[in-house]
């Protein structure tokens, strides 16, 4: 019997020609339909399980729209979203809603995001109860463990917690269902950079012990370089660059990529750099 | 207003301010500001960067009860001053650039009268001259059709458009001295870096000193010639930018730049600056707290 390598794992989202588009109601005529502005632009790709993948592009490329329909939050036009296997693209909120454990996510600004009149282990817990995973205290304290919050911040509310901390409990009603795939949209544009450097190294730690499937929407290719594993570099709503981290930012295909790479201020003394 | 910039444009001497409960915001702070000279004021946030510039804006929250020290714009010292003497002076002499370029404008005005306003009320213009510098330094932003822009609503243009519309604003009275508070963390890099050049062609040309607060070393390294670190409000260094990249006496600046993320690969990527020495900087603090109260206020 020859020896064989363990097969690839099947990718967990596979997206086919996938186009999304919304009513421009700015130039809508007086009578009849307003025109469409096309998002998406028809994007190809997968998604590898148990690995990171990055997502940027500037502010209104799509990227977060893109993340949207991941997740199906949006229903896109037409294309093919598979997620193991199954296609979501056109599921009703019915058939969705089992699904739904499996498709968490982080938001970018979590005092948005954390109910304000809840305490921290209800925001935790009360996810894990709708999903019938739990959803005791303990478990939630369980889940601020993993994040690195001690126990007695299971009884502050959201006001009570900085920047960083606000995202750990972000991080961890995520994590607490175990769900198969994590989105998370401009998770730390809105810390300094310490705050950043934490949240990042928990991100990465978790996912590396948990496994987990994450796809991370930036426009921070610093920051994409660390923690990914993939890339996809999104224009107008079409991939022009995609691959493993280390290639792309090595070798840049696309203009695109390489103007987002040369606009990064580094901390280092060039005058050279405006030119 | 063609008289010789005074060598100082702003000196602020061991400034305070507290809250009702006793917190101190600003703790002793002191620094200066030459013409046509950027200062970057870096910090976390609760550092006590945005503040300062309030403060020498005269815009501080109204909770801000009790601050000391005293703050000098052109040699002329704004303690001295009566309220309304004082507004008129800081209007005059300066001018911001705020961080979110849509809550800072107004969404139901049109964008011209947003420029030309302060022109004519404070700067007493006539309506012509005013629109005429409004025109002018929109296309010095690289605005391609100011004519439409200035009769457009802030919603109807992106982001960039409206924080470039905002440096518009604020160089139009060529002031003195601009405080911009994190002026790009809102944006793209892509649209940072245009932003950062704007904002240093338009210094450079007319000798406005620039008090730039951010969090960002990246940006702090291409725009400042100057730089302060503030931790709790309290000056922990305070150097020329070279020297705070090539050697920071200070371990928290150096955690700083080493918090900062590039895209070159590195073997640790996110080094968050180490907690003992918040700690220790944290207990610094308190027992300077302690010296502050005992002793009574200077």
């Amino acid at each position: 019997m020859t020896y064989s390598p363990t097969p690839p794992k099947p990718p967990l989202f596979s997206v086919r020609n996938l186009r999304l588009s919304f009513p421009d109601h700015a130039h809508k005529p007086l009578f009849g339909a307003a025109p469409r502005i096309e998002v998406l632009k028809g994007l190809d790709l997968d998604i590898p399980e148990g690995r990171i993948t990055g997502i940027v592009g500037e502010s209104g490329s799509g990227k977060s729209t893109f993340g949207r329909v991941l997740v199906r939050l949006l229903e896109p036009d037409t294309g093919e979203v598979l997620f193991d296997g199954q296609d979501i693209s056109t599921l009703d909120e019915n058939a969705l809603r089992p699904l739904r454990r499996n498709l968490q996510m982080i938001f970018q600004d979590p005092m948005s995001s954390l109910n304000p009149r809840h305490k921290v282990w209800r925001i935790i817990a009360q996810p894990m109860k709708r999903y019938k995973c739990g959803g005791t205290r303990e478990d939630a304290v369980n889940a601020l463990e993993k994040v690195g919050l001690p126990a007695d911040f299971a009884d502050r509310y959201p006001h009570e917690l900085s920047g960083g901390q606000r995202q750990r409990v972000g991080i961890a009603r995520a994590i607490a269902l175990q769900p198969r795939f994590i989105l998370a949209d401009e998770i730390v544009s809105g810390l300094d950079v310490s705050s950043q450097a934490q949240v990042l190294s928990l991100l990465q730690n978790l996912a590396r012990e948990m496994g987990l499937t994450i796809a991370f929407i930036s426009h921070d290719l610093s920051v994409i370089r660390h923690l990914c594993d993939e890339v996809i570099v999104l224009n107008h709503g079409e991939i022009v660059d995609c691959g493993p981290v280390e290639e792309v930012f090595s070798n840049p295909q696309s203009d695109i990529t390489k103007s987002l790479l040369s606009a990064i201020p580094r901390p280092e003394i060039d005058e050279s750099w405006f030119n | 207003m063609t008289t010789q910039p005074h060598e100082k444009t702003l000196e602020i001497r061991q400034l305070n301010a507290t809250l009702p409960n006793g917190m101190r915001l600003l703790r002793d702070v002191s620094l200066t500001l030459e013409p046509g000279e950027v200062r970057a004021l870096v910090g976390e946030s609760g550092a006590g960067k945005s503040m300062i510039g309030r403060a020498v804006l005269g815009i501080l929250p109204s909770a801000v009860v009790h601050s000391s020290g005293d703050i000098l714009l052109e040699g002329q010292s704004l303690n001295a001053l009566r309220p309304k003497t004082r507004r008129s002076t800081v209007a005059k002499m300066s001018a911001l650039i705020p961080q979110d370029p849509l809550t800072a404008l107004n969404p139901v005005r049109k964008i011209g009268p947003q420029i030309t306003d302060p022109l004519v009320r404070i700067h007493r213009w006539s309506r012509d001259r005013a629109l005429k510098r409004a025109l002018e330094l929109l296309e010095r932003v690289h605005i391609r059709n100011p004519e439409r822009v200035i009769n457009s609503y802030p919603h109807e243009l992106s982001g960039g458009m409206r924080q470039r519309i905002l440096i518009a604003a604020a160089f139009a009275p060529s002031p003195r001295l601009i405080v911009a508070d994190e002026p790009t963390t809102a944006l793209d890099v892509t649209v940072q870096k245009q932003i950062l050049q704007l904002i240093r062609e338009l210094q450079r040309e007319t000798g406005t000193a620039v008090l730039f607060v951010t969090h960002d070393m990246g940006v702090v390294a291409k725009i400042s010639q100057k730089v302060t670190v503030l931790f709790a409000g309290r000056v922990l260094e305070d150097a020329p930018t070279e020297a705070i990249f090539n050697d920071a006496t200070h371990p928290y600046t150096r955690g700083l730049i080493a918090a900062t993320p590039t895209p070159n690969a590195t073997a640790e990527p996110f080094r968050p600056v180490p907690q003992d020495l918040i700690a220790q900087l944290q207990r610094d603090t308190q027992a300077e707290d302690m010296r502050f109260y005992q002793g009574g206020r200077k």
